[in-house]
């Protein structure tokens, strides 16, 4: 099989999610958990621009993905403020702690 | 030899990625973040997306980095890392069982058109996708009001409205 | 046309539903009045559909490759049930507001019956099996929410609970179906699977077949499903009237009726439909021979009556079983929400402490017997008409132990209908209760009953009409009223049956009253309260599924590790069975 660019970069982009969700399942911190989703949403752009870029429709791809940058960002801001009210509600960051807490 | 240097960044990513789960220190983990945001943008730029690698770049490493040092500075940062709830081989093995699915699918080579006369991102965007940018328009509204519903509380103590 | 007045059939009672929850509980006489008001444009409106019979679908809505289409079509088997089901809903909802008066949580209370109400108009005149399942389950949810009103009380919960089980296992059947009918065919059309049933391979038709007949059985509660019935008698009157003994029980006769065509052929599957149209009909009978609670006497006689229907189907009657369905739906509509108000006016269910009310309501026994002597069969009513014409294709087309044995549940479908009204109305008080007189309203809904019960089986023309003419699939020949007058009176399988039926009159009054008040036999009430064997079955299979679902609760520990380790693993099966699947 040939190790050709496409294939390079379709393994890189199926282990960048593949580390992605491991982190998700292994990490008890709120802001980590929201800084793994941009980990994940990187892989996803890289995915979008490349298929835009195989395709042939590069600038629909990077419509597309550029889209997907500003949501994301927003999900990060969003998630930020989340977590900096817990913060202050429960007085911890943890994940499974917050679950177990009576408010 | 593009091959090299795409393996060389994306295994830079990964690696990146990996130190940013299990570093014990936020603060580090946002540094690496902000790495992988510029290696990504890298990749971006070599694919021939110019514009949307501009765009990672500013917005990964710039935005993102900024935004997360500032929650920290207001969390304060919590020094203990407990172990994960999850049994660390378990996670291990569904991950390594996805990706490994994911990239046997994936693997067999698609015919690389190397089509250079492609639209260019800004007709397309605002004429083919004009609706996805008045989403982005909606979302970074309702994101800045979200914000500022959360933010401008006053401090815990006085509601006990706190159900989970 | 015909769509607009489907769409009004379904629509009114919804929109009633959510009309009526959101003006809330402060006031209940708008809640009653619009309740009434829904439910009764939503039979006004299914009489008129009765103009536009067509086997064509009204509506259709295509919803795209793998759902087929959303199809209604108002032929005459949907019409005739959705006549039945919105007629006597509005009857039982008119009921209501007497039997309901000074409820609380009125509101969800009448929620539930008009959503049922539409629910089961949709059932019938869907065109599509897989909305056909989507209605079924509506049903259930709102039979179990019925059943389990009074939340406070443990039996209904209980009862409720056991319902709701009992029936889903139904629901998976219908669903396995389903699914294996579109495996064969590509489509969920009905149309599809009446026309093309002989394309299908023998086993998976088989299976469709008996699975089918699983999920009928479960929802008319027949043989071996047939204990929620009785327990669902917790629910309030109107509802056991409505949803108990005129509409969703009809459910499960419907679907063999509407696929009866596909399935004849299918070897084995009359012979079972005959053995649990049979059994139900007979064990169920004998059941309500000993048993003292009023409403779950009549809810045995449902069972045994529903018997009667599938034991017609068995044998190839369909329009015999639906004619009798129709009947049934009157004169049990009519002795339920009797018995409601005889119950509401005495404050018990227990007849063994009833005795003498005749006196005392006298309209409530007037209509009682009406009621009784339609279920008991006798001439003139319209169980008597129905009955004999199941009896009669029963003689020609089943086996002659079958119809032996259904002669012999004739017998004593007279014998315990008797033994009941005796018990309540007539004799001397064997205790002294204080009577509510009964209100306009349910007086009203119960005249209107007893007048069906005398005339509706003039209207058995029209119903053969609409049904050889509408249904392309079933061999249904056209008949008039006064043919079946005439085939009826002179074939022999009626004289039978009046023998039968004069005997177990006969022997009732030579010593049945006697029967009536003393204790049965031990060996019979063993039997009869444990439903023939039944009762421990049911009883495991609902601790099986609570005790499942306690320990299943594990898995949902609410954290976010967790979660995330199911959506990944939920990928990992999507993505394994891509690869096993052949895809990429």
């Amino acid at each position: 099989m040939k190790l050709t660019e496409i294939n390079i970069i379709l393994i890189g982009i199926v282990s960048l999610l593949g580390v992605g969700f491991y982190g998700l399942l292994i990490t008890r911190n709120l802001i980590k958990v929201v800084m793994i989703l941009q980990i994940l949403v990187k892989a996803v752009v890289l995915a979008f621009v490349f298929s835009g870029k195989v395709s042939g429709n590069l600038g629909l791809g990077q419509s597309i993905a550029a889209t997907v940058i500003v949501a994301d960002t927003i999900v990060a801001v969003v998630g930020l403020a989340l977590a900096v009210q817990v913060r202050r509600r429960f007085g911890t960051l943890d994940a499974p702690e917050i679950s177990t807490l009576r408010g | 030899m593009e091959r090299v240097e795409y393996g060389l960044l994306l295994a830079g990513a990964i690696i990146c990625a990996y130190r940013a789960i299990v570093s014990k220190r936020i603060l580090s983990s946002t540094i690496y973040l902000a790495c992988i945001s510029a290696l990504i943008s890298v990749v971006l730029f070599m694919l021939g997306a110019t514009q949307v690698a501009v765009m990672e770049l500013s917005v990964g490493a710039g935005l993102v980095t900024v935004l997360l040092v500032y929650a920290l500075s207001v969390v304060g940062e919590d020094a203990l890392d407990p172990s994960s709830v999850i049994s660390k081989p378990l996670a291990i093995a569904v991950v390594a069982a996805v990706t490994l699915l994911l990239g046997w699918m994936i693997y067999p080579a698609i015919q690389f058109e190397n089509l250079m006369g492609s639209v260019d991102l800004a007709s397309v965007l605002w004429q083919q996708r004009v609706l996805d940018v008045w989403i982005q328009i909606v979302l970074i509204f309702s994101g800045v009001m979200g914000v500022l519903g959360l933010l401008s509380e006053r401090t815990p103590g006085k509601a006990e409205g706190g159900h989970s | 046309m015909a769509n607009i007045f489907i769409l009004l059939i379904i629509g009114f009672p919804w929109l009633g539903a959510l009309i009526v929850w959101l003006i809330g509980d402060a006031r209940p006489k708008i809640q009653h009045t619009f309740a009434v008001a829904f439910s009764l444009l939503s039979g006004i409106s299914s009489l008129i559909l009765l103009a536009f019979i067509n086997s064509q679908p009204a509506i259709d809505l295509a919803l795209g490759t793998s759902f087929g289409s959303l199809t209604f079509i108002p032929d005459g088997l949907a019409v005739s049930l959705t006549v039945i089901a919105t007629v006597v809903g509005s009857l039982a909802v008119l009921f209501s507001v007497d039997y309901m008066r000074g409820e609380a949580q009125l509101g969800r209370y009448y929620f539930m019956v008009l959503f049922f109400i539409g629910a089961m108009a949709g059932l019938v005149l869907s065109g599509n099996l897989l909305f056909t399942f989507f209605f079924w389950e509506i049903t259930a949810l709102c039979s179990y929410g019925l059943i389990s009103f009074y939340n406070d009380d443990p039996k209904a919960v209980a009862g409720g609970i056991k319902a709701l089980i009992i029936t889903q296992v139904g629901g998976v059947g219908l669903l396995a179906g389903a699914l294996i009918s579109y495996a064969s065919l590509g489509s969920f059309q009905i149309s599809e699977l009446l026309g093309r049933a002989d394309t299908i391979p023998t086993a998976a038709l088989s299976f469709i077949a008996f699975s089918f007949l699983i999920a009928a059985a479960a929802k008319s509660a027949q043989f071996p499903f047939h204990t929620w019935l009785p327990d669902a008698m917790e629910a309030p009157t109107p509802i056991s009237a409505l949803i108990h003994a005129a509409t969703m029980v009809n459910a499960g006769i419907y679907l063999l009726a509407r696929f009866y065509p596909a399935f004849e052929s299918v070897p084995g599957w009359k012979t079972a439909v005959i053995l649990v149209g049979v059994t139900s009909a007979l064990i169920t009978a004998f059941m309500a021979l000993t048993a003292t609670d009023l409403k779950r006497a009549l809810a045995y006689s449902t069972v045994s009556q529903l018997g009667y229907m599938v034991y017609a189907i068995g044998a190839g009657g369909v329009l015999a079983s639906q004619f009798h369905l129709f009947s049934h739906a009157v004169f049990k509509a009519l002795l339920f929400l009797t018995a409601g108000s005889v119950i509401h006016a005495v404050g018990t269910r227990d007849m063994r402490r009833m005795g003498g009310l005749g006196a005392k309501v006298p309209f409530a026994r007037n209509v009682f017997i009406i009621g009784a002597l339609a279920l008991a069969g006798i001439p003139i009513f319209n169980g008597f008409w129905s009955k004999e014409l199941i009896l009669e294709v029963g003689l020609e087309h089943s086996p002659m132990w079958a119809y032996a044995l259904m002669l012999l549940g004739a017998g004593l479908t007279a014998f315990y209908t008797f033994r009941m009204t005796w018990m309540v109305f007539f004799g001397t008080p064997r205790e002294t209760l204080h009577i509510h007189p009964i209100g306009l309203a349910m007086k009203i809904s119960l005249a209107v009953l007893s007048i069906g019960t005398f005339t509706t089986w003039l209207l058995f023309g029209g119903l053969n009409g609409i049904l050889s003419t509408s249904l392309p699939f079933h061999e249904i020949e056209a008949e008039s009223t006064l043919e079946m007058i005439k085939a009826v009176s002179f074939a022999p399988a009626t004289w039978f049956a009046l023998l039968v039926v004069t005997l177990g009159l006969g022997l009732f009054f030579a010593f049945g009253r006697k029967f009536a008040l003393s204790e049965s036999p031990a060996w019979l009430s063993t039997l009869t309260e444990s439903s023939f064997g039944f009762e421990p079955v049911n009883r495991f299979v609902v601790s099986l599924v609570s005790n499942g679902a306690e320990k299943l609760r594990a898995t949902q520990t609410g954290q976010l590790n967790w979660n995330i380790l199911a959506i990944v693993g939920a990928l990992l099966v999507v993505l394994a069975a891509l690869v096993w699947g052949g895809a990429l």
